[in-house]
């Protein structure tokens, strides 16, 4: 049984609500739980606006849409940004990380915010900690940069430590934005190992953005933007 | 909490620009603490000056004149008053105590006093305390001489040593009362007042310096000290005379009555409230260094407006990562108003431990060159008060920056473009 953990609904949304053209017409999208779904876009098809609204920056004037049963519409942007931490775990392109905290530091931050991620993480402070490192470990990070400053480290390195954060507390979903497009091939099928791994340990659905079409064949599921989108 | 943890760790990482927001919000807040402190203690120090002297005579002139020449020593008595006036006065019942003043010379730039022993009984400042000595004892000789501790000091003297006095405020070699030597039987205790920098004299030993002068010059009959001895030496002349009487309230009668004194035009002034309206007229000038310093402090807030505004691009990631970790958009507000509060708590306590620092070696300085003794002491509840003022106004200034940032973050989202 598949069950739909996003459900787009006919989603009309534009920038500035008077004459602009709209940017995206979204008749039907619907991501199923524990999948690894991969939106391909060229730049400017849409892919940062479809992931605003999936992340309840920005709210579509026409249609609906739902994250984990919850229409995002109904929410007070503070609600969202309660639910968007609560639940959603968020990967940039590139720089991910506070250049100040330390890497343990970065890891643990959607915990400093959200209640739920933290009883997820682990009981006490000492517990989330762990489960920080356990995370680093697993993504190939060596204990030895664990208490270093983030900016010291490299690109591949930040990339690995972004994805610890997006996966602790165990959101039920995982959103990636291009996280790969700074990274090397090499680097790049290690990323994308790792993080199916990880996500599918705690059950979380991945949807992943890029323009990045060499990648599409590690997904489970490839959706090309350009043919959903029926504006512009 | 966190956030805290968060702006103080973002601080951190720009302490450079930080560190000089820092240094300057403490210099400006050292100056406007340290004019205030000047301004209080200053005001401090005069009003201690003279205590329980109920009247001041002289001869007549302007209340302030006459309050400035004989407390504190500063300018000249327009004329004298006759001791038969002196005498006539002082004998009234109303009148408990009297010290005369007889001003005119000096002895190396520190001015001469003569006087009666009665000085030393009656003249109190502060909260009514008394002279007292640290060496020695009052005159009793006629060139037996007192001197006040600074005057000890920065000449050096000891018990015995001999000094000659000059004729005139300002020493010069013609008005030299060389044939006549003082002999130094007592130094006072430090007070904080005018009375530190004077050489204190009986009334006779004015009148033996000058027994040989007439009219200001040196007369060509030559009488020795000891000739001197053997004539009247009373005084015809006084500067000035201190009043205390024995009821208080008769204070005003008997200041109209020597007002109206008919045999020769005399003043008698309050000196607490003379002194009032004195510093009156000064408190002009101590608002304008209020002012300049409330400016400098100013200028610092806005130099650490200008420390956040610069570094707000290179922050606009680090808003946008907080926004995926789940700050709330308040947030990024919040963070920009404790990066204020941190700079300008941490202002304002090193300008604290500076202005501290300063006093504890300014202290001396001051107190040799201006007579004002600065006493460190905690900020008062004005300070205090004054301190919360701009740490309010720094978070009010905070509020554009981080208004900015808000807004921009709300634009932003999640994905910055940069």
């Amino acid at each position: 049984m598949k069950n739909p953990v996003i459900k787009i609904n006919n989603i009309h949304f534009r920038y500035n609500n008077q004459t602009a053209d709209d940017v995206l017409h979204i008749a039907d999208l619907q991501v199923y739980e524990g999948e690894h779904l991969f939106i391909q876009g060229a730049s400017g098809s849409g892919k940062t606006s479809l992931l605003n609204l999936i992340t309840g920056i920005n709210q579509p004037y026409k249609g609906s849409v739902q994250v984990l049963g919850q229409s995002l519409q109904n929410l007070s942007s503070m609600q969202c940004d309660q639910f968007r931490v609560d639940f959603l775990g968020i990967i940039f392109q590139q720089f991910n990380l506070l250049p100040f905290l330390s890497v343990l530091e970065n890891v643990q931050l959607p915990c400093w915010f959200s209640a739920k991620r933290r009883s997820l993480a682990g009981n006490s402070s000492s517990e989330i900690k762990q489960t920080a490192m356990r995370l680093l470990t697993e993504l190939s990070l060596s204990d030895t940069l664990f208490n270093q400053p983030a900016n010291t480290l490299s690109v591949g390195q930040q990339q690995r430590i972004a994805v610890a954060r997006a996966l602790i507390g165990q959101p039920k979903i995982i959103i990636a934005d291009e996280p790969t497009s700074s990274l090397d091939t090499d680097n790049r099928e290690r990323f994308l190992e790792l993080l199916f791994l990880e996500a599918d340990k705690q059950k979380s659905t991945v949807v992943f953005v890029s323009h990045d079409s060499y990648i599409a064949p590690y997904f489970s599921r490839v959706i090309d933007l350009s043919q959903i989108n029926l504006a512009g | 909490m966190k956030l805290i943890k968060i702006a103080f760790k973002s601080a951190l990482n720009r302490k450079v620009s930080l560190s000089l927001a820092i240094f300057s919000i403490a210099i400006s807040i050292l100056l406007l603490l340290g004019v205030d402190t000047l301004r209080k203690q200053a005001k401090n120090n005069f009003l201690n000056t003279i205590s329980q002297t109920d009247l001041i005579v002289g001869a007549r002139s302007s209340p302030t004149n006459l309050l400035l020449y004989s407390v504190f020593h500063i300018g000249n008595a327009t004329n004298n008053v006759s001791y038969a006036s002196y005498q006539d006065i002082i004998a009234s019942k109303k009148v408990k105590w009297s010290v005369p003043i007889s001003l005119g010379d000096s002895h190396r730039g520190f001015r001469v006093m003569g006087t009666n022993g009665d000085y030393f009984r009656y003249y109190r400042y502060a909260n009514g305390q008394n002279l007292a000595f640290q060496h020695g004892t009052a005159f009793s000789g006629v060139y037996d001489a007192v001197v006040g501790i600074d005057v000890a000091q920065s000449l050096n003297y000891q018990l015995n040593d001999e000094i000659t006095l000059s004729h005139g405020i300002v020493a010069t070699k013609y008005g030299e009362h060389a044939d006549k030597p003082f002999r130094i039987v007592g130094i006072l205790q430090k007070t904080g007042t005018p009375v530190d920098r004077t050489v204190m004299i009986s009334l006779q030993g004015i009148e033996a310096i000058h027994i040989d002068w007439q009219s200001g010059t040196r007369s060509s009959l030559r009488i020795s000290a000891e000739q001197a001895l053997k004539m009247g030496l009373q005084p015809k002349n006084i500067t000035a005379f201190m009043l205390g009487l024995s009821n208080r309230i008769e204070i005003f009668q008997l200041k109209r009555k020597i007002n109206d004194y008919a045999k020769e035009p005399l003043l008698a002034i309050m000196p607490g409230s003379t002194l009032a309206y004195l510093w009156q007229t000064l408190g002009q000038f101590e608002k304008i260094l209020m002012a300049i310093s409330a400016l400098v402090l100013l200028a610092g807030l806005i130099g650490l407006l200008i420390a956040l505004l610069t570094t707000l691009n290179e922050r606009r990631r680090e808003m946008a990562v907080l926004r995926a970790v789940g700050a709330h958009t308040y947030h990024v507000i919040i963070l920009f108003m404790l990066e204020a509060m941190l700079v300008v708590i941490v202002g304002c306590l090193v300008g604290i431990a500076l202005l501290y620092g300063l006093q504890s070696i300014m202290q001396p300085i001051i107190a040799q060159n201006y007579g004002i003794y600065l006493h460190a002491q905690w900020p008062d509840t004005m300070q205090i008060i004054f301190l919360g003022l701009v740490l309010m106004l720094a978070m009010l200034l905070s509020l554009i920056p981080g208004v900015i940032a808000y807004k921009r973050s709300l634009q932003d989202g999640l994905m910055v473009k940069i």
